[in-house]
């Protein structure tokens, strides 16, 4: 099996003029995107803006995209590029050279820069939180196959035939058990979404 | 939900799915909302496990990035364009000289093929004389002998035997810029022709007098 078969799928409808598979790309790599952005960034606010900057250079660069190597390789090294560019700029604009970025005064106004951004949606804050706890205790609640398989996938990120071949079963019973452990889980997620916060949008 | 969709979208998260599957559930997740919000789940479920401290699962990355694109033209795949031979236009300065010699060559070689396909000596050179019982000269054929039998060869016309008046008439006219050497080798295959041929229909449009008074002013 192909290493990028789906994305390509999706890739090669993006090329084709559909918006909306662009949208399913975002959706399934924002997390990582933003995860990896926070490496250079301190808050989750601005690791979000510069993802979305990376995003779009990417949904422009698309048509340049031929397939050489994977679709989220390629993002990552425009999301490492529009970062790189970000600290950068930021530390040429003249409000940041007026901090004094070795005091703990400045420390503290740079913190609470990003605190001020996270609380522009509050809410948001307690849903993600809600969100883990509910992900955590319903891995937790899983039968022993399930969880292992679920786990080595997204933990250890093995692909099915390796997790069949940890687990001795066949490549269709990973494959199924993983699908059972995701709705499993996802049972529990929309509940909260639903008829919690009722906010299943902000998923993205 | 149809559960084998579901199931074929888990897959298709973990880059699992077959192409031919992939290609069909790319075109419903990029229409399908109901569908396209379970995939999001399924991102936020990877994204917890794998313990993505600071990020927040419910990000609006998505829906800011989906409104900024929606103002965008759609993407359309650059193919390359197809080379126009314009000339002198987007043709390198050094590829003109080699253009032209290799224009020059082909056009030489287009000739030396058809001279040799005019010419009788391929004729002759297809032929094996060989003697008949009364000690004649006859040619058999070599290339496409589907019997034993034998073949006159043909009478060589007076036109491939030789350049052409025009030719000669050419060469005459602007002698001054060809060899002496190669000028007066012309004209004496000429002037040779003319009299071992001279039983043969001559050409209709070829005015063989002035050649040769032109012939003679030349030497």
């Amino acid at each position: 099996m192909s290493a990028d078969v789906s994305d390509l799928s999706l890739v090669r409808r993006v090329q084709g003029g559909d918006k909306g598979a662009f949208d399913a790309l975002v959706r399934k790599y924002q997390h990582k995107l933003v995860k990896l952005v926070m490496r250079y960034v301190r808050n989750p606010a601005e690791a979000e803006d510069i993802a979305q900057e990376a995003f779009i250079k990417a949904y422009r660069a698309l048509p340049q995209f031929r397939g050489d190597s994977a679709f989220y390789t390629w993002l990552y090294r425009i999301a490492i590029n529009t970062a790189k560019n970000a600290v950068v700029s930021r530390d040429r604009s003249p409000i940041e050279y007026n901090i004094d970025r070795n005091s703990d005064a400045a420390e503290e106004s740079y913190d609470m820069q990003g605190r001020m951004k996270d609380s522009e949606t509050p809410e948001g804050l307690v849903l993600t939180d809600e969100i883990r706890r509910t992900v955590n205790a319903a891995i937790e609640a899983l039968p022993e196959d399930l969880k292992t398989a679920i786990v080595l996938r997204e933990l250890d990120g093995l692909s099915y035939e390796e997790i069949a071949a940890a687990m001795d079963c066949p490549v269709g019973t990973v494959r199924s058990r993983i699908f059972r452990a995701r709705e499993a889980i996802d049972r529990r997620l929309r509940e909260v979404f639903e008829g919690g916060l009722g906010r299943t949008e902000d998923l993205g | 939900m149809n559960e084998e969709l579901d199931s074929q979208l888990s897959a298709m998260f973990d880059n699992e799915l077959p192409a031919a599957e992939c290609e069909l559930l790319a075109r419903r997740l990029s229409r399908d909302d109901e569908l396209k919000a379970r995939w999001s789940r399924y991102a936020a479920i990877s994204a917890t496990l794998r313990a993505e401290g600071g990020v927040r699962l419910n990000s609006n990355v998505a829906v800011r990035v989906s409104q900024a694109i929606s103002i965008e033209p759609a993407v359309v795949p650059k193919t390359e364009p197809v080379a126009q031979p314009v000339p002198g236009k987007g043709t390198p300065r050094w590829a003109m000289p080699v253009g032209g010699v290799a224009l020059a060559a082909s056009v030489a070689a287009a000739a030396i093929l058809f001279l040799r396909y005019e010419s009788p000596l391929q004729q002759v050179a297809q032929t094996v004389p060989v003697a008949t019982p009364n000690q004649t000269l006859v040619a058999k054929s070599v290339a496409p002998a589907p019997s034993d039998s034998y073949t006159v060869p043909k009478t060589l016309s007076r036109r491939s035997i030789v350049p052409s008046t025009q030719l000669a008439n050419y060469v005459v006219a602007h002698s001054e810029f060809s060899s002496p050497v190669n000028r007066r080798n012309l004209l004496s295959a000429f002037m040779a022709s003319e009299s071992g041929t001279s039983g043969a229909p001559s050409g209709s449009d070829e005015p063989t007098e002035d050649v040769t008074d032109d012939a003679k002013s030349a030497r």
